[in-house]
């Protein structure tokens, strides 16, 4: 009996730890302390997808970011099905949406069975509502990793127009 | 045409789910007032624990923290309002005495004999049946506000209820959406919380204007000399949440009193003004400020939903019925609305 014991909790600390590790390496979640880490792994969502199933549509109205436990993830851009890219574990896609209710700009598929975590607008701003000084935090980091990829998508755009005016 | 024929067996089947579903509430529809009574009050008083937890506190300090501010106020009122209150009702119960008003009542009878006699009336007897009457709602309000069983159960079990709806409210929420598939997941999330703020604004702005016009409709009938006026005064707050009849019937109750009070119609005009009063400033004032959004429901509909109110749970559905109505209405504008939104986007 003790050992069936023993080995749910080892399971359910190895499965927390798993979790930790990967929310520890999103940069959103990152300067975090251990108590924050749970407040948020609280208001995640975990959800099981089975192969080829669609997380969300391109149009649909954006609700929030999804973090890969487990996985693999297609961004799929249509028309045409053009793949955008391949994400594995720990990699996250839609934090925009986090911000702002606009259309989601692609299609997300998984390519194998897999486990999500979701962090979603409307419990970021009921988190922001009831710990502020948490939420600042989120939100700051947010910005700084919405930034960076700014700052990635003017760095290729730059090089894409010098590449035009080499050829041209 | 087979997929014809399965989309309207499912249809069936759901009618008849649904109708089961209604059936077994209906039966249970004791359990499912007090239900209502505390999921509505966990709404009202959502925005006061967030409050407190962005002042630092748990959830469940936070849950308790409210819960202790409202028994301390629960036991004051008991203290102050609840002699009145049991005065009134005892009163009540005995029925009118105004030698005036049986004058009233009886020029009225006489009347009503002389005037219509082709209808065959002879002996209205309407004085013992206002006696009977009034003695009927003094039971009434006995056996329901001060009958102690009902009190203890209602006392103990709604704000039970309420404390675990309050505390553990996200947690049944995230294990509601843990069920729905992953299609409809991120959609039903999106939906509820849009659900949740209008809905919530709705019900916060219904119940804060209740208590306003409560507390005027009090106020005015004390400083008039009106008998009853606490009753009347809580009678016209929750009267109040149903509306085009509910302003209506607080003021006819009022004039009636005022009247059988009296015996003469002076006293009843200055009720008669004092409730346009309250009207015009529920109307210009407080409505605008309290409701973000008014629910327009026609004149047919409110009648039709305290019919069906008052046969499914009695006076209680009636009082809720319309409140009940402008919810699910809200809630049904909302689902298509969002529905067309997030699939237009």
């Amino acid at each position: 009996m003790n050992n069936l014991w023993n080995n749910i909790f080892t399971f359910r600390k190895k499965k927390t730890n798993e979790i930790d590790t990967i929310l520890l390496n999103i940069p959103i979640f990152q300067d975090l302390s251990n108590n924050e880490l749970k407040t948020i792994k609280r208001i995640l969502h975990q959800r099981e997808y089975k192969k080829n199933e669609v997380i969300f549509s391109q149009g649909d109205i954006g609700l929030g970011m999804y973090i890969i436990v487990r996985g693999t993830v297609e961004i799929v851009c249509n028309p045409g099905r053009h793949i955008l890219a391949e994400l594995h574990d720990g990699d996250f896609f839609g934090e925009l949406a986090l911000l702002d209710e606009s259309p989601r700009s692609a299609t997300a598929i998984t390519t194998m069975p897999g486990e999500l975590l979701c962090f979603f607008k409307p419990d970021l701003l009921d988190l922001i509502n009831r710990n502020p000084k948490l939420g600042g935090k989120i939100l700051f980091k947010l910005a700084w990793t919405i930034g960076e990829r700014l700052k990635t998508t003017n760095e290729q755009i730059r090089k894409l127009c010098f590449e035009k005016k080499d050829n041209g | 045409m087979p997929d014809n024929t399965n989309r309207l067996i499912k249809i069936v089947l759901l009618v008849i789910v649904a109708a089961l579903f209604i059936l077994f509430l209906v039966a249970i529809s004791d359990i499912v007032k007090l239900f209502i009574i505390a999921a509505l009050l966990a709404y009202v008083l959502e925005p006061f624990a967030s409050f407190l937890e962005s002042r630092g506190m748990s959830r469940t300090a936070a849950t308790i923290s409210i819960f202790l501010l409202l028994l301390i106020v629960a036991g004051m009122s008991y203290l102050i309002f609840l002699p009145l209150l049991s005065e009134e009702i005892r009163t009540l119960k005995g029925g009118f005495s105004s030698e005036n008003a049986e004058l009233i009542i009886s020029r009225l009878e006489n009347f009503i004999v002389s005037n219509v006699s082709f209808l065959g009336i002879k002996d209205l007897n309407l004085l013992s049946r206002i006696h009977a009457t009034t003695a009927k709602i003094g039971d009434w309000m006995v056996m329901h506000v001060l009958d102690a069983a009902s009190v203890i159960v209602s006392i103990i079990l709604i704000p039970f209820i309420t404390f675990f709806l309050m505390k553990d409210g996200r947690q049944f929420k995230k294990e509601f959406i843990s069920i729905v598939p992953n299609k409809y997941f991120e959609f039903s999330l999106y939906l509820l919380h849009k659900i949740n703020i209008q809905v919530g604004n709705f019900l916060r702005g219904q119940v804060l204007d209740a208590t306003i016009v409560g507390i005027l409709a009090t106020c005015a009938m004390w400083l008039l000399g009106v008998k009853y006026f606490f009753i009347i005064g809580i009678f016209a707050g929750i009267a109040n949440l149903v509306p085009y009849f509910g302003p209506l019937t607080g003021a006819i109750i009022a004039v009636i009193v005022s009247i059988l009070q009296t015996g003469s119609f002076n006293l009843a005009l200055y009720v008669i003004c004092a409730f346009i009063l309250i009207k015009l400033i529920d109307d210009t004032i407080i409505l605008p400020v309290v409701m973000s959004k008014s629910v327009h429901i026609s004149p047919l509909t409110v009648l039709l939903a305290i019919m069906i109110g008052g046969k499914l749970f009695g006076i209680f559905g009636m009082v809720l019925s319309v409140p009940v109505t402008s919810f699910i209405k809200v809630v049904m504008h909302e689902i298509i609305m969002n529905y067309r939104r997030y699939r237009e986007a």
